[in-house]
């Protein structure tokens, strides 16, 4: 491995060595330093609303049963039979009480406690041969949920998710808290870019300087009340914790004549003033901006916009999307894109609130095709010699003594967490690098391992920090639920 | 010219997942397209209404092929509903193969009319320079309705799809049930619903029509 410190050096002064985004060397560093330690999004309660309801998804490589078990305990088991290491669960969704390998039919209760060894006393002598009694698959070392986005870390010790998202959970708010019942997610649609996960991670984060470019097809066919796509220079960007993103800047008026303007009926807005502190309404009703996209690092992302979905009218209709940018390779991404929105809003917002994401982001979306259209070929350029040889100049809103081009708003002028600016600026593409040269700076240690049929759980130590680790009201009622049941019972049968 | 063949689609068995022409109606936009369906075997590939959809669905290709898209418009019916749901993965006998709620197209006149205004604009970059299509169309199907001036016609569709020079090209395959709707100013497209084979799409966008 060559030694990457001056590329790391380069990416914190703002300079961006180009090849980073096409280099195998460092993507197999990203693969243990960045991807073996961070909060990384898996799903959304409302993807497994009930018992024995399941999705499965990856980090990088690593397959896990994003389940609900019997007692509504969220879980995430490494989908891989504790035998011979085939996969147990081959679908992508469903429900199931019990999953059983068809390999040799071992199988596993939802809770993933196996339950099932065929031919146990024939074959290993009972317990005395191979410990059943409290096998169960591996659970993912760390899991935490916020507002229903349940995420899993690789690090057994990963510090509890609401530190880490700090204090952007401000803004994650506005996107899956706008009413008491959080969100309902559906999807995801997913599709593989021949692109550097990191381009759409940073583009979400901050990019609000290529919009005019890249998304001028959008506002000439009329699909926004806006007539100019210039008006991203009066929103404002911010970084706050572990996340930043973009805003727009409204029109004049007050807090509830501004949410019916980027289209929200009014019993929504009635219930995002039940629901939003008084500082993330005032970021709306007193500051003017509304949220638009984001990125948490290092690799999901988020948007809000509000197209028109019909002709011969100037409705406009807000939508949001989630989505994970999930690394492949150094070139290779796999894009997965959900669409939310409000569990308590009225079914007739809801489906066209879909139309407008269908129409803009997501496989066909409008602006969504331009984007990656750019990217893609960003990585290819960036894969050769010459690429090795430039140092991308990523410091737009610094002058090169560092001072900043437009000072950052005041508390009295952004209400939010963390710091804001309005103006053209990139500094949350740069926020998001140097925790990335941060990361990679960093070895993780040695995962500990799990021996399958003697140690009495080995994995209990990641077990107790890890998916009975709630950040949430929901999350903990669940646990308190789950707690009676424990490790052991139920495991010999 | 008898026929022997039974056709599957209206076979009497419980369907293992949705049957194709309950997609438009369960999807989300789909509400108020036309509810036409099928009824019989397949007609005769010598039958005059075969041999017009055929024809139809050869020529659309083409334009879809030369991305004459403003052509293409103009024949799809005012209340169209062009459907792509999402496939994915599940158990055999859980009942559905699509994402629930979720699609890659759930599209009416309207939406389909600012895709095809942007492909028209100075500005759509991901088709500027534009990527090479052909359209490979097969297994064309007919089927009458109980409505004299409707068809119901499946097909399959291979999509390649090429762009720039030394990026290798990419595919969908995908089966299509259309409901096509004979008018004064010729046949019109009034339900298309795509069932694509890959659930991880291989493309880097839909910007294409299928």
């Amino acid at each position: 491995m060559s030694d990457q410190s001056s590329v790391l050096a380069d990416v914190r002064r703002g300079m961006i060595p180009a090849h980073l985004y096409n280099d195998r060397e460092l993507f197999e560093l990203e693969r243990e330093r960045v991807f073996g330690r961070a909060w990384v999004f898996v799903g959304h309660e409302s993807e497994i609303p009930n018992s024995g309801d399941y999705v499965v998804r990856r980090v990088l490589e690593d397959s896990f049963i994003v389940t609900r078990d019997e007692q509504g305990v969220v879980r995430a088991h490494f989908n891989m039979c504790l035998h011979r290491g085939m996969q147990v669960c081959r679908a992508e969704m469903g429900n199931a009480s019990h999953f059983r390998c068809p390999y040799h039919g071992w199988s596993y209760r939802n809770d993933g406690r196996i339950v099932g060894l065929p031919f146990h006393k024939d074959a290993y002598g009972g317990e005395a041969g191979f410990k059943r009694k409290g096998q169960r698959l591996l659970p993912a070392p760390s899991l935490g949920i916020y507002n229903g986005l349940i995420f899993v870390s690789m690090d057994p010790d990963a510090p509890p998710l609401e530190d880490y998202l700090g204090d952007f959970r401000f803004y994650l708010d506005y996107y899956t808290k706008q009413s008491s019942s959080g969100i309902e997610l559906r999807g995801p649609q997913r599709w593989r870019v021949k692109a550097n996960w990191k381009i759409g991670a940073e583009n979400f984060a901050g990019d609000m300087y290529h919009t005019p470019q890249t998304h001028t097809s959008v506002v000439e066919i009329g699909l926004f009340r806006e007539p100019k796509a210039e008006k991203r220079k009066d929103g404002c960007t911010y970084w706050a914790g572990n996340g930043g993103g973009t805003t727009y800047k409204l029109p004049s008026g007050d807090l509830d004549e501004r949410l019916r303007y980027v289209g929200y009926p009014q019993e929504m807005v009635d219930r995002m003033k039940e629901t939003l502190s008084q500082d993330q309404l005032r970021v709306i009703g007193e500051d003017g901006f509304m949220i638009s996209a984001a990125s948490i690092y290092p690799n999901m992302s988020f948007v809000h916009n509000w197209p028109k979905v019909a002709d011969n009218t100037d409705q406009v209709l807000p939508f949001i999307s989630i989505r994970q940018w999930q690394p492949i390779s150094e070139d290779e991404t796999e894009v997965l894109s959900w669409f939310a929105v409000d569990a308590e809003a009225p079914e007739e917002f809801k489906a066209l609130s879909y139309k407008a994401y269908l129409m803009c982001f997501g496989s066909t979306g409008m602006f969504e095709q331009d984007d990656v259209e750019n990217w893609v070929s960003l990585t290819n350029t960036a894969a050769g010699s010459m690429a090795r040889r430039l140092l991308l100049n990523s410091r737009m809103g610094l002058l090169e003594d560092g001072t900043e081009v437009v000072p950052a708003l005041t508390p009295d002028e952004f209400h939010g967490p963390g710091v804001a600016h309005t103006g053209y600026g990139e500094y949350n593409q740069r926020e998001l690098l140097n925790r990335w040269a941060d990361d990679l700076e960093q070895p993780v240690k040695a995962a500990v391992t799990m021996e399958v049929g003697y140690a009495e759980q080995v994995s209990s130590a990641q077990e107790n920090s890890g998916p009975l680790r709630p950040v949430d009201d929901v999350a903990e009622r669940a646990v308190e639920v789950a707690a009676p049941t424990g490790e052991q019972t139920g495991a010999g049968e | 010219m008898s026929h022997p063949i039974p056709t599957p689609v209206s076979s009497p068995a419980a369907p293992a997942v949705t049957p194709v022409d309950l997609h438009s109606a369960r999807s989300v936009l789909g509400r108020s397209a036309s509810r036409v369906v099928r009824t019989g075997r397949t007609l005769p590939f010598s039958d005059p209404r075969h041999l017009e959809a055929s024809r139809w669905l050869v020529d659309e290709a083409w334009l879809l092929d030369a991305q004459a898209y403003e052509e293409w418009l103009d024949l799809l019916a005012d209340d169209i509903h062009y459907l792509m749901p999402v496939r994915v993965t599940t158990a055999l006998g859980a009942g559905y193969d699509t994402s629930p709620g979720m699609a890659h197209f759930d599209e009416d006149k309207y939406s389909l009319s600012r895709r095809v205004a942007r492909f028209l604009t100075e500005h759509a970059w991901t088709e500027d320079p534009p990527s090479r299509l052909r359209h490979h169309l097969s297994n064309v199907r007919t089927f009458a309705t109980a409505e004299e001036d409707h068809l119901i016609v499946d097909s399959a569709v291979l999509l390649f799809r090429n762009r720039g020079d030394v990026h290798e090209g990419s595919f969908i395959s995908a089966g299509r049930e259309d409901l096509l709707r004979n008018t004064a100013d010729g046949w019109k497209l009034a339900r298309r619903t795509i069932m694509v084979d890959d659930s991880v799409m291989r493309m880097q966008n839909l910007a294409i029509f299928l």
